[in-house]
């Protein structure tokens, strides 16, 4: 499955492979979170957009004209999604993943700092665009290149370097001033 | 992995966004509860799919019968025909003799008059024949 093409696993998706359609969610599932925490701000919600966006991409596979475009498709429902969430101020579209399973980080002490730290980092990606959140997620977190980032976003490669660069001068700058007022850890 | 404020580069700042940083289970039990809700989904496409097949199958099939038994149907008088045809002797062809070249004349040296009278199309016979006549030759 990890060598077919997106087209490939979409059209065995389509006809109920399970074990395409979970690749496609092994692929994709960390870009969606990340368009989708670039969007709402916060974890839980970006947690239940990115997992309800694959529930309703399989239910509405047929529709995706491009499957070899099925990562610009996926995020555009994502952002779609995330948009609806933040605009309604609705929360829990999906099931979320249990409290339990997800702090179960080994250490409770280091898990209160982590969290600490996300929220600050929330407020920092705050002070960027919507644009400027999402290709510095997908690009710093996801490891994704310009080019993947501007094809998948449907934006030129140029501009998905500007907003990089832009978001990083205003991220460096929250941060030091972070820093700088005794905040860092 | 140690993450702080104090990191120059936000990228390693932005590790802390990750949900898996802390937890590294947290990607598989994503995806695993992606799966299981999916379950109904992809068992609706799989039946839906088996469906699909039997029914193109199904709509083939009718006009597709009565044209193959009578391509079935065709196809045997064509090779019981055959058959027949075979199995009769070959007629007869009546063979014109060859007709005398002008060349194979002109070899035998035969004389001026025998000549025009080939030339006329007189003569049509074998060129044993033909020199029998221009010869005299029984």
């Amino acid at each position: 499955m990890k060598k077919l093409s997106d087209a490939e696993l979409v059209a065995l998706a389509r006809s109920g492979d399970g074990d395409a359609f979970g690749e496609l969610v092994r692929r994709y599932q960390r870009p969606a979170y990340s368009v989708a925490l670039a969007i709402t701000g916060n974890h839980h919600d970006a947690e239940d957009v990115a997992q309800e966006s694959f529930i309703v991409a399989l239910e509405r596979l047929d529709e995706c004209r491009n499957p070899d475009r099925f990562a610009g498709w996926l995020l555009s429902a994502v952002r779609n999604r995330a948009r609806n969430v933040v605009r309604r101020e609705k929360v829990r579209l999906a099931g979320p993943i249990p409290l339990d399973a997800r702090t179960n980080a080994p250490d409770p002490a280091r898990a209160a700092e982590l969290a600490a730290l996300r929220s600050k980092l929330e407020e920092a990606l705050e002070t960027l665009t919507e644009v400027q959140r999402e290709i510095v997620l997908l690009h710093d977190l996801e490891g994704w290149k310009h080019a993947e980032i501007g094809e998948k976003l449907s934006i030129p490669a140029g501009t998905v370097r500007s907003h990089l660069h832009f978001a990083r001068k205003a991220l460096r700058a929250q941060l030091a001033a972070w820093r700088e007022n005794g905040d860092d850890r | 992995m140690t993450i702080s404020f104090g990191d120059r580069d936000p990228a390693g700042a932005l590790k802390a966004a990750d949900p898996a940083c802390g937890d590294p289970g947290y990607w598989s039990r994503f995806h695993a509860s992606v799966a299981d809700r999916a379950a109904v989904e992809l068992a609706v496409r799989r039946r839906r799919a088996r469906e699909s097949v039997q029914a193109i199958l199904s709509a083939w099939s009718r006009p597709l019968i009565p044209l193959a038994v009578a391509a079935a149907v065709a196809a045997a008088l064509l090779a019981v025909e055959d058959a027949r045809r075979r199995g009769r002797p070959e007629p007869a062809v009546a063979m014109e003799p060859p007709a005398l070249a002008l060349e194979d004349v002109l070899d035998a040296g035969v004389g001026d008059g025998s000549l025009r009278a080939v030339l006329a199309g007189e003569l049509h016979a074998t060129q044993a024949a033909f020199m029998t006549v221009v010869e005299g030759n029984p």
